[in-house]
């Protein structure tokens, strides 16, 4: 689904320039059609996906489909037929390590000082007990991962996610997060570090393996997902939105989420006076 | 007794009080959120129990997991809703076939996975009342694979005695929504017509029937 290993093979300045390039490809693709503006349901439904540039959108959703079969799936599936179960964690354990101080940063910004704290503890114990991240320690004793990250962070400040978004490698994004992924890498002490040091294998390396670690946790998942969805595109975006809100919400319910209704499962006439609504508009 | 005046303005919150304590809403949907509770807990064991067993040829588990699919989800409903103002510009015919594919889709898209998730415990940690009819079960399932415990929301539904699974919220990313998106999509693509659905869904279903595992 993030697909970010490219990012690896391909140097800042060489990657920049396949992006304009694909970027210019993908503009050729066009733009979504408008409803019919004499549908009101269907002008709704066309806001509601707020997808304005949809065949470009899956155009790059293709090129990064062929990226995936080509690399990181094989990879993937490699890595986790090969490494054992403890190694898979131990790197898990460790990149969520590595990812603490931006995300203690972020909850500053969200005003969530408990937060804060739980996680400036669980640094504390997974880097002493936890011997460097490798094992998460603090999750056993009870005190969980929770993420964050800038694009939550402008979300809790109330900027709109604004259009959907499918970027080249990095996946399915708005204009929110793809800014949110961009303050994140530049407050991450581990990139200020590496920049300054001219340490220029961590930046790549630390992405190529999170990018692994990721599919290979959701092989399944996805592979499922992609096997059952009549439309795999649309079934990304949707559970993009979806899993955003939920993190933005930090996993409390959101009120606003359409509920299917009892009503409407049992009661065919329900069904009936709807139908006969519809034909005396027309 | 005489009633003063003082006794009097302590009247409105007496009966704010009575209200509160025994309304039968609040003691029946404490009991509906039991019910509830126990519902899911009932069809997790019943997945494990029943649906687990690998060694059973496909199409006999395909049935068997058609039966626990209908008798513990609304199926139709759940279909109807993924539809939604489709359902309405649908024909009698296309809407029977609808719900047959829709059906036939969920089963053999999940015969091999259900049980293979729901195998795993299951741990209920909170019940929320929506309304009368709807209940929202908090469910933790712990992943065999080291992974973080996955969080599951069922969404239960009621009509007269009979409960129903109405949506499941995994991470919070809900089943039917995410259907509904995937279908209207679809739809869209074919020219806003059902039977472009039907079409493709009927491609899908024959394509995971023969997939085996």
């Amino acid at each position: 689904m993030l697909i970010r290993l490219l990012e690896t093979i391909t140097k800042p300045r060489l990657s920049s320039r396949f992006l304009v390039l694909a970027f210019a490809a993908a503009m050729m693709a066009g733009c979504a059609t408008a409803p019919d503006s004499n549908d009101p349901e269907a002008v709704a439904e066309y806001q509601e996906i707020n997808d304005p540039a949809e065949p470009t959108m899956r155009a790059i959703f293709a090129f990064n489909q062929a990226l995936d079969t080509a690399i990181l799936k094989p990879v993937s599936n490699a890595y986790r037929q090969t490494a054992p179960e403890k190694v898979r964690t131990g790197v898990h354990n460790f990149l969520n390590h590595l990812r603490t101080p931006v995300i203690f940063f972020n909850d500053v910004l969200q005003g969530e000082f408990e937060n804060a704290i739980t996680t400036l503890v669980r640094f504390l114990i997974n880097t002493t007990a936890g011997l460097f991240g490798l094992n998460d320690t603090a999750s056993d004793l009870g005190i969980e991962f929770k993420n964050e990250d800038f694009g939550q962070t402008l979300a809790v400040w109330n900027m709109p996610e604004g259009p959907y978004l499918m970027l080249p490698v990095f996946g399915p994004s708005n204009p929110r997060d793809a800014i949110g992924r961009v303050v994140d890498f530049f407050i991450d002490p581990l990139n200020i570090w590496a920049r300054n040091n001219n340490e220029d294998w961590t930046i790549p390396t630390r992405t190529a393996v999170d990018a692994v670690d990721f599919r290979a946790l959701h092989y399944d998942a996805i592979e499922d997902l992609e096997k059952s969805s009549l439309d795999f595109y649309a079934t990304i975006r949707s559970l993009y939105r979806q899993r955003r809100t939920d993190e933005i919400n930090n996993g409390k319910v959101d009120p606003s989420t359409a509920v299917p209704s009892i009503g409407q499962f049992f009661d065919d006439n329900q069904e009936k006076s709807a139908n006969d609504e519809i034909s005396q508009n027309r | 007794m005489k009633i003063c005046p003082r006794m009097l303005s302590f009247l409105p919150a007496l009966i704010v009080f009575a209200g509160l304590s025994f309304s039968p809403h609040q003691s029946l949907s404490a009991s509906f959120e039991e019910e509830a509770t126990t519902f899911v807990q009932n069809l997790a064991e019943k997945a494990i129990r029943e649906l687990t067993d690998k060694n059973k040829p496909r199409d006999e588990r395909i049935d068997q997991f058609r039966t626990y699919f209908n008798d513990h989800f609304a199926v139709s409903g759940i279909g109807k809703w993924i539809l939604g103002r489709h359902w309405r510009k649908a024909n009698e015919a296309e809407r029977a076939e609808y719900l047959q594919l829709f059906e036939d889709l969920m089963v053999v898209s999940y015969v091999d996975r259900f049980a293979a998730y729901v195998g795993e415990p299951l741990h209920i940690h909170k019940s929320l009342v929506q309304d009368d009819n709807n209940v929202t079960v908090y469910s933790d399932i712990h992943q065999e694979e080291g992974g973080a415990a996955v969080r599951v929301d069922w969404r239960v539904g009621r009509k007269d005695d009979l409960l129903k699974i109405v949506d499941v919220v995994v991470e919070g990313t809900s089943m039917s929504n995410t259907l509904r998106s995937d279908f209207g999509s679809i739809i869209r693509q074919r020219g806003g017509k059902v039977a472009g659905l039907l079409e493709a869904l009927r491609e899908k279903t024959a394509k995971l029937r023969e997939n085996d595992g």
